[in-house]
C-alpha cells in the first residue's frame, strides 16, 4: 500500500464525504429543531436534478449550485407544511416526500440524463503546485468542498452561539415550554427547515455538479438515509458530523483499495460497518438519553391555537 | 377512525361507517388525481387520456387487474408488520430489512430443501421467512424494551445493513453460475402456485387471510385489548400488571415476522429468485399504507389496492406518453400528501 | 355534515365516471399510440461512426415494404435497462433500434427505457404487446428469461434478446463480439501506459465482464509482457459516485489507463480526464466526449444493421431463431477515432492488429492461456468457444483482482 493509495483514501473520502457532510449538517439543524427528515432521499434528488439541468442550460455551475440550494429549501418547506401546519406524521411524511422527490427529479432530470456539463472548477490545495499531477489532483477540490468544513462550524456556531439557534434548540427539546417562553415553535420550525434544506440542496449539488459529473435517476444511492444515521452517529453536533461523514465515506474508499489489493473480504460486508457503529455508539451512548437526542424529535406540537 | 356525527341526524344510508371510510379515500385520492393531472400538464401532456390509461390499464382487462393484484399482495403484508406493532405504540420502519432477511432464510430453505415436496418445502420457507424477519426485528424491540434506544432508528439503520447481508450471501453462496447478482432459479416446489395463468399467487391468500387473523385478534381476543390499553397508557397498562416488555419485544418480533413473511412471499411467488434490491420500498409502502390507514385492516386493504393500482397503471404512460416511469411516485406522493394533510380524520389514534 | 355526504356521493360519482371511461375504449383494442415515444433530440456530440462493411450474408437491400392503410408493417417494442442517453449500453442499442426505422421508414417503434428488472420487464412487454408490438427487442441482461416466459404465451410474437443464450420457437438472442475489440483496445492500451498498470472498473464478475478484461490483458500483453490489468468492481451498473471512488483509486494505485465494463462510461471517463489519465471507451461511441484530452479510442455496440435484417425477416415472414453473433469484421462493433494524444505510430500499429483479427489471422483465446495461478486453461492449440467465454471465472495472468 503506497502512500499514494493511503492519500488516495483520505481524497476519496473527502470527494465523496463533502455532499454527505452538508446533508447531515442540514439535518442536524432540522432534528435540533425537532423534525425527522426521512425524505432527504427525495429532497437530496430533486436538488441534484435541478442544478444539473440549470447547469446543463446556462452553461454555468454557479448557477446550478444556486438552483440546487433553492430547491433543497423549497422540498423542505412542503415537508414544512405536511408536519408544522397539518400536523401530520413526520415518519409517513418524509416518506412521501421521498416518493415525491423520486418522481419529480426523474422528470426534470429527463432531457439532461447523459449530458455532459461544465462541472465546478477544481483549484488544487495551496502549496501543492511543486509535486507531480498524480498528487495534485488528488487535491485539487472545487469550491463546495473547501466551504464544507467551514460551513460545519458555521452550523455549530449557530446552533450553539446565537439566539436563534438557542430558540430552534429549545423547541427541539420541549416546544410547548419553548411556546410558554415566547418563543414562535412554529416559525423556527418552518425556518430551520429551509435552512435545512439549502444545506442538503448543496450536498445534491456537490454530488451532481462537482463529483460524479452526472445525472441519472435515484443517483443518490441512499445518501439521503445515510445522513439520517450519521445525524445520530454524530449525536446531533454538526462539528462531529465532519468526523462521520469521513468515517462513512472513507470505509467506501477503504473497502475499494481492499479490493484491488486481493484481500477478499466481501465488499458487502466492508459496507455494513459504518451502520454497526453507528448502531454500538447508539447503544454505548444511548439515543434517548438527554443529552443526545432533542426530547420533542418526531412528536407533533399540537400548539395551543 | 373518526367518530361518525350524531347518527340521528344522518340518512339511514350514510349511517354504516364503510361510506365514511369508502367516501373519504375516494374524495381523497380524486384531489390528488387532480394535482398530478396539473403536473401532466405542465410536462404537456394530456392528462384525461393518460388516467384512461391508467385505469384502462388497470381495470379494464383482466391481465390488468391481475397485475394490480400482484402488486398488491406484498404491500398488504407489509402494512400488517407495521400495522401489528403501532398497536402497542410502537414504530417499526424496519419493515424493508424484515423483508430481506425474511426473504434470505427463505431462499436458504429454497435452495437447501430442494427435494422436498411443495407443501412441505413452502410450510418451511414460511417459517423460515417468518424466523428470519422476527430475528431482524429482535434486535430493536429488545433494546427499545431495556429503555436504550427508539426503535425507529435502529430499525431504520438495520434496514440498510439487510440489504448487503443479501447481497454478501448471493455473491458469496448462492449464485447461479451465469448471473452473479441473483440465486439459481427455485425450483417449482418452492414456487408458490398461481392462479388462472395469471402472476396472481398464493400469497393473496395469505395477506387476505393474515388480515382476516389481524381483525379478529385486535377487536375480539383478550391480547388485543390488552394491547390497546398498553397503546393508549403505558403506565397505567404496567401497573396493571400487564407485562410491557415482553409485549414489545413479542410484538416487535411479530411484526418482523409478518415482514419477514412477505419477503418470502415476493421471492417465492412473484420472483422465483432471490436478487439484489428486490425490494422496491416495499417496507416503506408498507408502513405509509399501514400508518394513513390507521392500522385499520380494511383501511390498509383499500389503501394497497389505490397504490398498487397507482403503481401498475403507471407502467403503461411510459410507453404511451413518453414520461419517465419514475413520473408516477407523484401521483403517489400526491395521494400520500392529501391523505397526511387531514390528520383530524384519523386523530386520536396515532399522533 | 351534509359537506360529508355531499363530498361522498361526488366522490363516488366521479369515480364511476372515471370506471366508465376506463371500460369503455378497453372493448376495442386501442389502437397503437402515434410513437410519442421516439425521442427526436440527438445528442449534438455523438461522432457517427458508419458501419463501414456490409454484413456477408445479409440481402441490406431491405425490402421497403409500402406502408398499408392499415397501420405500420411492423409494431417493435424495445426495452432498455437504463436511460437511452447514457452515452453507454443503453445509447448504443437505442441507435442500434432507431437504425430500423431509419431502414425502413414504415417500421413504428415503441420504447421503454429504464426498465432493469425482470418484474417491470414482464409488465412493459406485456404492455407493448397490448400495445400491437410484433416484435420485442430486449436489450438488457436481466430481461432474458422475462422474454422467455413471455414467448411461451405470446407465440405470434417475436421475442429477441441482447446477449442471452436461451433459445426457442419465437425467441433467439444477438450480440456483437466484443472479445476482439477489447484486444484491440488492450494493444493500443499497452502501448500507451507508462507505469505498466491498466485499470479497469467492473460492475459486476460476470462471465462476459472477465473475458473482455481477460483479451484486454492479452491484448495489452502482446505488446508490452509486463503489463498488468487492476480489477475493481462497483457491484452496481450505474452507481455513478462508486464509479468515481473506483476509479480514483486505481488511479491512485499507479494505473495510467483507465477503461471500465458498466453501463454507462461517462462518469469514469470524466473521473480519469479530471486527473489526467488516458481512458478507453466502451458500449457507444458517444463516449468520446466526456474525455476530450486523454481518449486513447473505445469500442461499442453498432448493431442496426443486424437489427434492420432481423426486422425485414419478420416483416416478409422468414424469421427464424438464430444465435446471432457478429464482431468488428460485420461492422456491430465500432472502433471509435483515435484521441489527439495517440501518436501516429501507435495508430498504424493499432490499426495493422485490427486488420489481423479481421482477417483472423490472430486469434485472441487461443492456447496456451494460464491463469492467475499458473493453471493452464487453455491448453496448446485449443481456443475457447462462445460458451466457454461466457462462463469464464478466472483471470489471465496478468489481472490482477479477484475473479469471483
Amino acid at each position: 500500500m503506497s502512500l499514494l493509495s493511503i492519500l488516495g483514501v483520505l481524497s476519496s473520502a473527502i470527494f465523496s464525504g463533502t455532499s454527505l457532510l452538508y446533508t447531515t449538517l442540514g439535518e442536524v439543524i432540522d432534528e435540533r429543531s425537532g423534525i425527522v427528515n426521512l425524505g432527504l432521499e427525495g429532497v437530496l434528488l430533486v436538488s441534484a436534478a435541478a442544478g444539473f439541468a440549470v447547469t446543463s442550460w446556462s452553461g454555468n455551475p454557479f448557477l446550478g449550485v444556486f438552483t440546487a440550494l433553492l430547491a433543497g429549501g423549497l422540498m423542505n418547506l412542503i415537508l414544512g407544511y405536511l408536519v408544522i401546519h397539518r400536523q401530520a406524521n413526520q415518519l409517513a411524511s418524509g416518506l412521501a416526500l421521498m416518493f415525491f422527490g423520486f418522481g419529480l427529479s426523474a422528470l426534470i432530470g429527463k432531457s439532461y440524463v447523459g449530458t455532459k456539463i461544465n462541472a465546478l472548477p477544481r483549484i488544487p490545495l495551496p502549496g501543492l503546485s511543486g509535486l507531480p499531477h498524480l498528487y495534485t489532483s488528488l487535491f485539487s477540490f472545487d469550491l463546495l468542498i473547501y466551504l464544507s468544513i467551514p460551513a460545519a462550524f458555521l452550523v455549530s456556531w449557530l446552533l450553539f452561539r446565537t439566539r436563534w439557534g438557542l430558540s430552534l434548540r429549545a423547541v427541539g427539546e420541549n416546544a410547548e415550554t419553548a411556546f410558554a417562553s415566547g418563543r414562535n415553535p412554529r416559525l423556527i420550525r418552518y425556518q430551520a427547515l429551509f435552512i435545512g434544506g439549502l444545506l442538503a440542496g448543496l450536498g445534491a449539488a456537490h454530488l451532481s455538479l462537482a463529483y460524479t459529473m452526472t445525472w441519472t435517476e435515484y443517483m443518490t444511492a441512499g445518501r439521503g438515509f445515510i445522513a439520517v444515521a450519521l445525524v445520530i452517529f454524530s449525536k446531533w453536533h454538526p462539528v462531529r458530523a465532519i468526523a462521520g461523514a469521513l468515517l462513512f465515506s472513507g470505509a467506501v474508499a477503504f473497502q475499494l483499495l481492499l479490493q484491488s489489493s486481493g484481500v477478499q473480504i466481501s465488499p458487502f460486508l466492508l459496507d455494513t460497518i459504518p451502520y454497526l457503529i453507528t448502531l454500538l455508539v447508539l447503544i454505548a451512548w444511548g439515543g434517548t438519553r438527554k443529552q443526545s437526542a432533542p426530547a420533542s424529535l418526531g412528536r407533533i406540537y399540537y400548539g395551543t391555537e | 377512525m373518526s367518530q361518525i356525527a350524531n347518527p340521528i341526524t344522518r340518512p339511514v344510508f350514510f349511517r354504516y361507517r364503510i361510506w365514511d371510510v369508502v367516501g373519504r379515500y375516494l374524495l381523497m385520492v380524486l384531489l390528488a388525481l387532480l394535482l398530478f393531472g396539473v403536473i401532466l400538464l405542465i410536462s404537456g401532456k394530456d392528462p384525461i387520456q393518460s388516467y384512461k390509461d391508467i385505469f384502462s390499464s388497470t381495470l379494464g382487462s383482466v391481465y390488468g387487474f391481475s397485475e394490480v393484484l400482484v402488486a398488491m399482495i406484498p404491500m398488504l403484508i407489509t402494512a400488517l408488520a407495521v400495522a401489528l406493532p403501532s398497536r402497542v405504540g410502537l414504530i417499526n420502519v424496519g419493515g424493508e430489512g424484515q423483508l430481506y432477511i425474511g426473504a434470505a432464510f427463505a431462499t436458504w430453505g429454497a435452495l437447501t430443501f430442494k427435494d422436498l415436496p411443495a407443501w412441505a418445502l413452502l410450510s418451511l420457507m414460511v417459517l423460515l421467512g417468518m424466523i428470519g424477519g422476527a430475528f431482524w426485528a429482535f434486535i430493536p424491540g429488545y433494546l427499545k424494551a431495556i429503555g436504550l434506544v427508539n426503535e425507529t432508528i435502529t430499525t431504520l439503520l438495520l434496514n440498510s445493513v439487510a440489504p448487503k447481508i443479501i447481497g454478501f450471501l448471493i455473491f458469496g453462496f448462492w449464485h447461479s453460475p451465469m448471473d452473479t447478482v441473483k440465486t439459481a432459479n427455485f425450483v417449482p416446489a418452492a414456487r408458490l402456485p398461481a392462479f388462472l395463468g395469471t402472476r396472481v399467487h398464493l400469497g393473496l391468500v395469505i395477506a387476505l387471510a393474515l388480515l382476516l387473523l389481524f381483525w379478529l385478534v385486535m377487536k375480539y381476543t383478550r391480547w388485543g385489548l390488552e394491547m390497546r390499553s398498553i397503546w393508549g397508557n403505558p403506565q397505567a397498562a404496567k401497573r396493571n400488571g400487564i407485562p410491557i416488555n415482553t409485549y414489545w419485544i413479542t410484538i416487535m418480533c411479530l411484526g418482523g415476522a409478518i415482514a419477514g413473511l412477505a419477503g418470502m412471499v415476493q421471492v417465492s411467488g412473484f420472483y422465483g429468485v432471490l436478487l439484489l434490491n428486490f425490494s422496491m420500498g416495499l417496507g416503506f409502502m408498507g408502513f405509509l399504507i399501514s400508518w394513513l390507514a390507521a392500522g385499520d385492516p380494511f383501511g390498509i386493504f383499500l389503501m394497497s389496492f389505490v397504490v398498487a393500482m397507482i403503481t401498475t397503471g403507471g407502467n403503461l404512460l411510459q410507453l404511451t406518453h413518453d414520461l419517465p416511469y419514475a413520473v408516477i411516485n407523484i401521483l403517489l406522493a400526491f395521494t400520500l400528501f392529501v391523505v397526511l394533510a387531514r390528520p383530524t380524520l384519523i386523530k386520536g389514534k396515532k399522533a | 355534515m351534509n359537506q360529508k355526504i355531499f363530498y361522498t356521493v361526488t366522490a363516488i360519482v366521479m369515480s364511476s365516471v372515471l370506471l366508465l371511461a376506463a371500460c369503455a375504449p378497453a372493448a376495442t383494442p386501442a389502437p397503437p399510440e402515434a410513437p410519442t415515444a421516439i425521442p427526436t433530440e440527438v445528442p449534438t456530440a455523438v461522432p457517427t461512426e458508419p458501419p463501414t462493411a456490409a454484413p456477408v450474408e445479409v440481402a441490406t437491400e431491405v425490402p421497403t415494404t409500402v406502408p398499408t392503410a392499415a397501420g405500420p408493417c411492423l409494431t417493435i417494442g424495445a426495452l432498455y435497462g437504463g436511460p437511452i442517453t447514457d452515452a453507454g449500453y443503453n445509447e448504443a442499442m437505442h441507435e442500434s433500434v432507431m437504425a430500423i426505422k431509419q431502414n425502413i421508414a414504415c417500421v413504428e417503434i415503441i420504447e421503454a427505457e429504464n426498465v432493469p428488472d425482470e418484474a417491470g420487464a414482464t409488465t412493459t412487454m406485456e404492455n407493448m404487446i397490448q400495445q400491437g408490438a410484433q416484435m420485442i427487442i430486449a436489450t438488457a441482461f436481466n430481461h432474458q428469461y422475462p422474454a422467455l416466459t413471455l414467448s411461451q404465451s405470446h407465440p405470434d410474437v417475436i421475442f429477441e434478446h441482447a446477449g442471452g443464450w436461451e433459445m426457442g420457437a419465437n425467441f433467439a438472442n444477438f450480440f456483437g463480439e466484443p472479445p476482439d475489440a477489447w484486444y484491440l483496445m488492450g494493444v493500443a492500451a499497452g502501448k500507451m501506459t507508462t507505469s505498466n498498470k491498466l485499470g479497469f472498473v467492473a460492475a459486476f464478475p460476470l462471465g462476459w465482464t472477465l473475458t473482455f478484461i481477460n483479451a484486454f490483458e492479452l491484448g495489452a500483453q502482446s505488446v508490452n509482457p509486463d503489463v498488468q490489468t487492476i480489477v475493481a468492481y462497483t457491484f452496481s451498473w450505474g452507481d455513478r459516485a462508486k464509479e468515481a471512488d473506483t476509479t480514483n483509486s486505481l488511479i491512485n494505485q499507479g494505473v495510467d489507463v483507465i477503461t471500465m465494463h458498466v453501463d454507462s462510461p461517462s462518469t469514469v471517463l470524466s473521473t480519469a480526464e479530471s486527473r489526467g489519465v488516458y481512458s478507453i471507451g466502451f458500449q457507444s461511441l458517444a463516449a468520446q466526449q466526456f474525455a476530450p484530452e486523454y481518449w486513447i479510442s473505445g469500442t461499442g455496440y453498432t448493431l442496426g444493421d443486424k437489427l434492420t435484417w432481423l426486422a425485414s425477416t419478420v416483416i416478409d415472414g422468414t424469421w427464424e431463431p438464430i444465435f446471432l453473433r457478429c464482431g468488428m469484421a460485420d461492422g456491430c462493433m465500432a472502433v471509435a477515432p483515435f484521441g489527439a494524444k495517440v501518436p501516429a505510430e501507435v495508430q498504424d500499429y493499432v490499426n495493422q492488429v485490427r486488420a489481423d483479427l479481421e482477417a483472423g489471422n490472430i486469434i485472441v483465446f487461443k492456447g496456451p492461456i494460464l491463469d492467475q495461478d499458473g493453471n493452464v486453461k487453455v491448453a496448446e492449440g485449443e481456443e475457447l468457444t462462445d460458451d466457454m467465454m461466457s462462463s469464464v471465472d478466472w483471470f489471465v495472468k496478468g489481472v490482477v483482482g479477484s475473479p469471483k
